[in-house]
């Protein structure tokens, strides 16, 4: 298949679509779950990957679509992604059956810096669909053999409305675990919905995180990552204790292509993830 | 300064002091030899830097779908300008009461890639005295007449008197000659298919899809444009025959009964593609078939953003 | 090393190599500068004071090509053989070169090399010949490059009169000239004399010192919205750069193809996500974009500007935005405070 000398970084990943279904009742979000082609793919991505990378999804004839991963190493040889229907590559995302084949690239950029995170209390601070990479960090930190590297869990999830909530089933069954505490939200009161009503920032000003040899992490819209920002700095966490993931327009994911800057950082390859003392240094282009 | 700057200075300074305009759109002094900028003067002690002179290439009209409609706004124009200004107040783009149109006979634009094929790259002035044009550059000094240093969408022009200009400084210029746009379109089209389809190719395959045209076309005003549509995709991006000849033939036909042959297109293309000819070609159609010509008045609709029940073409017609 | 090249013996030479390589040098057509093939008597344009119109960096990064076919019904990708044969590119300004050098530590880099940069890299011997007499529009001595700059040659043509003093600076260079005379110490003195000269006649276009940090501190200014209130938007400054290299990746779906495009941060669609956010709104974040990354984020990239001098951005905006003229007025620009976030 490949005939040039060179590791070529353009060129897919074969996968098939394991498993396909909808994240929400009204159809916008759908997970896919892939397998891979060859197990030596399969290998190379698992040695490599990181909770807080993305990959481009490709379907051939629309392009490529960068999302980040929903899942955990542990949780089998696959790779989750939800898709949030928005343009043409997303909704031909959507279209697929499981069996229908699909590339991939990656896993890109840097992922979370979970060994710096050792020993640490983690908040996990999400809203929307960009909790799935969130998702997938903490399936990671709940592995028993991951679960001692951090000391208290604090996991905060907001969604417009409870049809939106993501992963419902099994963030249901977190609620049963003593080694975490959950809390979610959605932004209108619903008849029967037993959890928190509001946006994000005044969820997290609610519960109040400590702190205390704490790292928060947060993953949302931008409206919601600026107004959870200044409220996790006015809790006391400092800049270097404050993480989060970014979104641009990105085509090579190399940092090459030139689109997701900012400032002198390509997203792509020097984050996706970045502290907030990072973002303080760089250009506000976002 | 020349006696007409003076006045045009005189006349912006005058709407801008008596608060009769938010900004002037002119020139202002180049800072690269040969390119005079496009300007948006608002204060009255920033009209030093106004200039005005045969290097003054852009379709100043071009700025007026930057502005909000509520924006009061004095503009240079000439001829060409003029009708570009009435084409957009007739698609709605501005408002006429908020435009005040200081209007400039032309004497025609001096295409400074003849100047530098002519005399070599390294200008420093150019010189206009009436009819007579000097080039200074850094090794010598060239002489022409200023007809012979056109460009050639000013060489064919029709009507270089601005039509509805506010203001009128300067003299009169004489009226084109109608032939020389259509005895060009008809060299063009007395060639075979296949000769006129190697010089279409010819021009296109040179294109770097630069958009240029577009960006320097007042008339180009898309928010979004054919060419960036995702969802369909109407035409290839890259630089492949294809792409090429669908964006050059597309822009063309977008431009149908709204061209006012200006050539601010071609002025801008970095490769000196030719394109005018596609558009002169449409005007004439528009002459012919209708007996419209665009932007002679700030009301008539261009025929193809019209319907009537009279219209040639019966697809209109409900069973015929 | 250096050789001396007669000026009538440069036919034999390039007939020499179009017998091993493919080579290009610069010809009129279309009445302007383009990088054509070398054939037997063409004419060739090496005393213009001024570059190709189009850059070379299309020989390496073409403006449209091929990453991958897929065939969907066999679910098979296949990516072009990047056989590339090898070619000389003869008569590259010194700017261009240096270009092309900046451009290796984009895509020759250690980690995720381009693949297709670097199989036509390989294949490519740049000669170059020097600027006598570098054109009004030049200023590649304000950005660290030099009229005779030997940043990504192979080799260099200095023009003396009746002959070129040919200096080589890598292996492949020094082959192509094997069997030449020796250049004399008079022929080198000759041209160094020469390329100073040509190096003195450049005055200094813009303030360097700072200038990083500068553009940093201004980020938040109005400077921005007052060049790009005449900008047209359109890509002939990015373009035409040889140091631009952006581009963009989509799927021809007709042709079954996944292909690179140069794009540029000055279209609006650049940048523009799906979901309608857009974090460049409008030309002034574009033009500001493009003066940020040559200027401040190229430093901390490679510790070098991206920009060379060439002047093309300067000699065709449509609007006569001068960059030289930009960077002076940014300099002129009190400081603000470092991004107020």
């Amino acid at each position: 298949m490949l005939t040039n000398t060179y590791q070529n970084p353009y060129l897919p990943t074969p996968m098939h679509v394991l498993r396909a279904y909808y994240e929400s009742t009204d159809r916008t979000l759908k997970t896919l779950e892939l397998s891979f082609d060859n197990p030596q793919d399969r290998l190379a991505f698992f040695r490599k990957f990181n909770p807080g990378q993305f990959c481009q999804l490709s379907v051939f004839g629309k392009g490529e679509s960068p999302l980040g991963v929903a899942s955990a190493a542990w949780e089998g040889d696959f790779v989750r992604f939800t898709v949030q229907k928005m343009g043409a590559v997303t909704k031909a995302l959507h279209r697929l059956q499981p069996g229908d084949p699909i590339g991939m690239r990656g896993p890109l950029g840097n992922g979370f810096p979970l060994s710096k995170w050792k020993g640490k209390n983690l908040v996990i601070i999400g809203g929307g669909c960009a909790f799935s990479t969130l998702y997938a960090l903490t399936k990671h930190v709940q592995h028993p053999q991951n679960r001692p590297d951090f000391g208290q869990i604090i996991v905060i999830y907001g969604a417009r409305s409870s049809g939106l909530c993501m992963y419902k089933h099994d963030i249901q069954s977190w609620y049963q675990r003593e080694d975490m505490e959950v809390h979610q939200a959605i932004d209108v009161p619903e008849e029967d919905w037993m959890h928190h009503v509001g946006y994000v920032p005044d969820v997290v000003k609610e519960v109040a995180p400590s702190p205390v040899n704490a790292v928060a992490v947060v993953c949302g819209p931008p409206i919601m990552t600026k107004f959870t920002l200044p409220a996790l700095v006015q809790l006391g966490f400092p800049p270097d204790a404050i993480f989060t993931s970014l979104e641009k327009r990105m085509k090579c994911g190399l940092g090459k292509c030139g689109r997701c800057n900012l400032g002198s950082k390509y997203i792509c390859k020097d984050g996706p993830v970045f502290s907030l003392a990072e973002l303080n240094a760089l250009p506000a282009d976002i | 300064m020349t006696e007409l700057e003076t006045k045009i200075r005189a006349e912006a300074e005058r709407l801008l002091s008596e608060h009769l305009v938010d900004v002037v759109v002119a020139f202002r002094k180049e800072d690269a030899p040969l390119h005079p900028q496009p300007a948006f003067f608002t204060q009255v002690d920033e009209l030093q830097d106004l200039v005005y002179n045969g290097l003054c290439a852009n379709n100043l009209a071009n700025y007026l779908t930057r502005h909000p409609q509520e924006t009061r706004i004095g503009m240079v124009v000439r001829g060409c300008e003029n009708r570009s200004v009435n084409a957009l107040v007739v698609e709605k783009q501005h408002t006429r009461e908020n435009l005040v149109l200081i209007g400039i006979p032309c004497e025609g634009i001096l295409d400074w890639r003849h100047i530098v094929a002519l005399t070599g790259e390294n200008v420093l002035s150019v010189e206009e005295n009436g009819e007579s044009v000097c080039v200074h550059t850094r090794e010598n000094t060239f002489a022409f007449s200023r007809v012979e240093l056109l460009h050639p969408s000013c060489q064919r022009c029709l009507h270089p008197n601005p039509i509805s200009a506010d203001v009128l400084l300067g003299e009169l210029k004489p009226e084109g000659d109608p032939e020389l746009m259509r005895l060009r379109i008809e060299a063009l089209e007395n060639l075979t298919l296949e000769e006129r389809n190697a010089w279409f190719r010819h021009e296109a395959e040179r294109c770097i899809r630069c958009y240029a045209c577009r960006e320097a076309c007042p008339m180009c005003y898309c928010t979004e444009c054919f060419v960036d549509h995702t969802e369909p995709r109407w035409s290839e991006s890259g630089v492949t025959p294809a792409g090429m000849q669908a964006w050059h033939i597309v822009r063309a036909f977008h431009q149908t009964g709204r061209c006012t042959s200006c050539g601010a297109c071609e002025r801008a293309c970095p490769m000196d593609i030719q394109m005018t000819y596609l558009t002169d070609k449409l005007n004439l159609d528009m002459i012919d078939a209708y007996q419209f010509e665009v932007g002679m008045d700030t009301t008539t609709q261009p025929p193809f953003a019209t319907l009537t029940l009279d219209d040639k073409n019966r697809f209109i017609t409900r069973g015929k | 090393m250096a050789y001396r090249l007669p000026k009538k013996g440069l036919d034999q030479t390039l007939r020499a190599w179009a017998e091993q390589s493919k080579v290009f040098a610069p010809q009129k057509r279309e009445g302007y500068a383009q990088f054509l093939p070398w054939k037997a008597g063409v004419e060739l344009l090496l005393d213009e004071p001024h570059n190709t119109r189009f850059p070379p960096k299309a020989f390496l990064l073409p403006q449209s090509e091929t990453l991958l076919t897929y065939n969907r019904k066999l679910n098979q990708l296949e990516t072009p053989t990047l056989q590339i044969s090898p070619r000389i590119i003869f008569g590259i300004r010194p700017c261009d070169a240096h270009a092309v050098a900046l451009l290796d530590t984009v895509f020759a880099t250690q980690e995720n090399p381009d693949p297709y940069w670097r199989a036509r890299r390989e294949q490519t011997i740049l000669i170059g010949v020097g600027c006598n007499q570098p054109a009004t529009t030049c200023f590649c001595t304000s950005v660290g490059s030099s009229p005779f700059d030997h940043a990504g040659l192979d080799a260099i043509f200095t023009d003396i009169g009746e002959a070129y003093l040919v200096e080589t600076f890598t292996e492949r260079g020094e082959a192509l000239f094997a069997g030449l005379p020796q250049a004399e110490a008079n022929d080198e003195g000759q041209a160094r004399s020469i390329q100073q000269q040509a190096e003195a006649g450049l005055t200094p276009a813009f303030a360097t010192d700072n200038l990083k940090d500068h553009l940093d501190q201004i980020f938040d200014s109005s400077l921005w919205n007052e060049f790009a209130q005449s900008c047209l938007g359109c890509g002939i400054c990015t373009f035409l750069c040889p140091t631009c290299f952006c581009f963009d990746i989509v799927d021809e779906a007709q042709r079954d193809e996944r292909v690179r495009n140069w794009d540029t941060c000055m279209f609006r669609i650049y940048s523009l996500e799906a979901s309608g956010h857009n974090p460049r709104p409008s030309r002034a974040e574009r033009t500001r974009q493009r003066l940020m990354h040559k200027f401040s984020y190229w430093i901390e990239h490679a510790n070098q500007f991206g920009c060379t001098g060439c002047g093309r951005c300067v000699r065709y905006c449509p609007v006569g935005l001068d960059i030289r003229a930009m960077l002076r007025k940014a300099a002129a620009t009190p400081s603000e405070v470092v991004h107020a976030n």
